[in-house]
């Protein structure tokens, strides 16, 4: 008797979003509602959640650097032990939800399902889901960094407590949230009120997908912000990429510019390869595969996609170019 | 213990074993103090109670203890029965016939880990915090810099270690002269530890494959490096010559007599089996040493002859737990899928 869980990953989401925003709210939710699903749910803060389930799990955010020379390369500690002693459960789930403090920089957590071995063949790393507060997020932005990053690690984005606001300032924050990530998708909500299908499930991380989950991936465009903010960026080429100049260069820029890139995409056609070649990453951890056939007389095109600070558009343009046959 | 595994009978059958399957994952196996009983922890809260005698029948399972999953299980050092934590961060002390008292209850966290010394103390880890039971006391050290995530009793049972983010700390546990707890730093994670039976070493696995061992006395460590997997399961010999690790396909084992192990390669031996040994238990008194893999596959190894048969074929279910007898000729067996095995190695 197999158990669903060892021959199947389990969907792991993480939600995050600044103190106050709705992510408690959307928890007991999803917690409570009929929706004939069981989801394991793994809180920083024990107790604030209304619902007493013991899939209900408390975690203290325990951020490890990992003791292998690269020094963004932090990892949730927590997270590894509780996914363990979560598969010996005789009951199953249908998913893993992660709560993020409300100050927690996505990216460790993120990173834990590149990097641990454990996690990866249990567990695969859904999206990343980030609840906004349509009303202070103007405030939190100049809080610091936190706010920011949040947004720019989001597959979705919940645009929350729209009933508090004017469409003019709605539009505002919108306006802002594309500035820094043009690729996720954004729902307005009232009381965290959404489908779970929305934002459940979404394969935002599987190299299958990619396409699929981005309507605007293949409309390219460059943002004329201040270089310093966090945005986001594409680069294309209709000429075919030389596979081995293109690792360099990648390898080299997440080498020194890692750290600054929170999220990274491509879809690269290779010389004389049948196939797409697909990628992503979390600041230097990358993922990668061979994506689907290119049919007869399809335009072959790569794009890449960059979500980060301080991004140099034509240096990342000219930098790409170089790698072209 | 006589077992010779070059003679042909233990190279082409198995061994007579009793398995009983259920549907739950089991986490920890134990015999009691005698013996006479063999348990088993799993995955929805029951600890399971069996004769260690295969020939006598299995009793019905009794409801489950713990309300999530029975994490963690030792033989009761104080009693004839058990001690078991579970993920309803509750500890349980279960008599011979399974009746359940209380010893600790800390809502919200884990036990993930408990260990027990003949002395009648056992620890147990709960969040970043170790409880020491002892003569009917319960007692609290911590907080450690994260959730221990390992501990051992030292040789004679006066101190206990804990692994956590950053290195092992050490706790005397003495009511009469108290020490400040020793802490040995090394940079990473550690998530398992295991004090060596002579009292002079302390072994944990890290985040990054490696294996750490420190010297106690002279708190001085080394490294030991080459691993394909996190190796979360460490066993000393009975003489304390060698470490075994897990996270080989053969037995590996460092020796320690000597000048230590520092700059050779581990002594490696056996068969080479189906995948990745994933958990490894020396045997009590003898020379013997049992693996599990992760495909299922469970070899006896002997360092002496360094050969290795095979106890109990592949079948997919990784291997998650191993107890041997207190007498060395029962092994307890536990997989991913709920198998409950108890094998008699007497021939």
């Amino acid at each position: 008797m197999a158990s669903p869980q060892t021959s199947a990953q389990v969907p792991v989401t993480v939600l995050t979003g600044y103190l106050g925003a709705g992510k408690t709210t959307l928890l007991n939710r999803i917690l409570s509602e009929q929706h004939g699903k069981k989801y394991a749910v793994i809180v920083n803060e024990f107790g604030e959640l209304g619902v007493d389930n013991d899939l209900v799990v408390n975690a203290d955010e325990e951020v490890f650097e990992m003791n292998n020379g690269c020094i963004c390369c932090t990892v949730r500690g927590d997270l590894i032990r509780i996914i363990e002693g979560l598969m010996k459960r005789k009951d199953k789930f249908d998913g893993i939800l992660v709560e993020t403090t409300g100050l927690a920089d996505p990216g460790p957590v993120a990173q834990t399902f590149f990097t641990d071995d454990d996690v990866k063949a249990r567990t695969r790393l859904d999206a990343i889901v980030t609840v906004i507060d349509a009303k202070h997020f103007f405030g939190q932005l100049e809080q610091g960094s936190e706010a920011e990053q949040q947004v720019a690690f989001a597959d979705v984005i919940l645009l929350n407590k729209t009933d508090l606001v004017s469409p003019e300032e709605l539009k505002k924050v919108e306006d802002r949230i594309r500035g820094i990530n043009r690729y996720a998708r954004i729902h307005h909500t009232e009381k965290s009120r959404i489908e779970l299908d929305a934002i459940l499930d979404k394969g935002a991380f599987d190299l299958g997908r990619i396409l699929e989950f981005e309507p605007d991936f293949l409309h390219s465009g460059h943002d004329h912000n201040h270089e310093d903010e966090v945005r986001s960026l594409s680069i294309t080429a209709d000429r075919p990429v030389d596979p081995d100049k293109f690792q360099k260069w990648m390898g080299a820029l997440l080498q020194i510019k890692g750290g600054d890139i929170f999220r990274s995409k491509g879809i690269l056609a290779i010389d004389g390869a049948p196939r797409r070649y697909v990628y992503q990453g979390v600041h230097m951890m990358m993922d990668s595969d061979w994506g689907t056939p290119w049919k007869d007389g399809e335009k072959r095109s790569s794009k890449l996609v960059f979500i980060g600070r301080n991004l140099d558009g034509d240096n990342l343009q000219r930098g790409f170019e170089e790698c072209l046959k | 213990m006589k077992i010779d595994l070059a003679n042909p009978a233990w190279q082409q059958t198995l061994p007579p074993a009793r398995s009983l399957a259920t549907d739950a994952p089991v986490a920890a196996c134990a015999f009691n103090r005698d013996g006479s009983t063999v348990a088993f922890a799993l995955g929805d809260g029951c600890v399971r109670l069996l004769p260690a005698d295969i020939q006598q029948a299995a009793p019905e399972a009794a409801a489950p203890l713990h309300t999530g999953v029975a994490l963690s299980l030792v033989g009761d050092p104080a009693g004839d029965g058990f001690v078991s934590g579970g993920d309803d961060g509750r500890v349980l002390r279960l008599a011979a016939d399974g009746t359940a008292t209380e010893l600790l209850a800390q809502k919200g966290k884990w036990i993930e880990h408990l260990v027990a010394h003949r002395t009648g103390a056992v620890a147990a880890s709960a969040g970043k915090s170790m409880f020491l039971f002892r003569d009917g006391e319960v007692r609290e050290f911590g907080p450690h810099p994260s959730t221990v995530a390992g501990l051992d009793f030292s040789k004679d049972g006066s101190r206990v270690a804990c692994a956590h983010y950053g290195g092992i700390t050490v706790w005397s546990l003495s009511k009469e002269v108290v020490l400040p707890p020793r802490r040995f730093a090394w940079q990473g994670s550690h998530v398992a530890l295991r004090w060596s039976t002579d009292g002079k070493f302390i072994a944990t696995g890290t985040q990054e494959n490696d294996i750490h061992v420190w010297r106690v006395a002279q708190a001085t460590d080394m490294r030991m490096q080459g691993y394909p997997a996190k190796v979360k399961s460490l066993s000393w010999t009975a003489d304390a010559r060698f470490l075994y690790t897990s996270s080989q396909p053969v037995f590996t084992a460092w020796p320690f007599s000597g000048k230590g192990p520092e700059g050779k390669p581990p002594l490696q031996f056996g068969d080479e089996g189906a995948g990745l040994m994933t958990v490894v238990a020396a045997h009590p008194t003898a020379e013997f040493v049992a693996g599990g893999y992760d495909s299922g596959e469970l070899q006896l190894g002997d360092i002496r002859t360094k050969r290795s048969v095979v106890l109990k074929m592949a079948d997919g279910s990784p291997i998650t737990c191993l107890a041997w007898s207190p007498d060395g000729f029962k092994l307890a067996v536990g997989n991913d899928r709920g198998d409950l095995l108890t094998i008699d190695l007497r021939r």
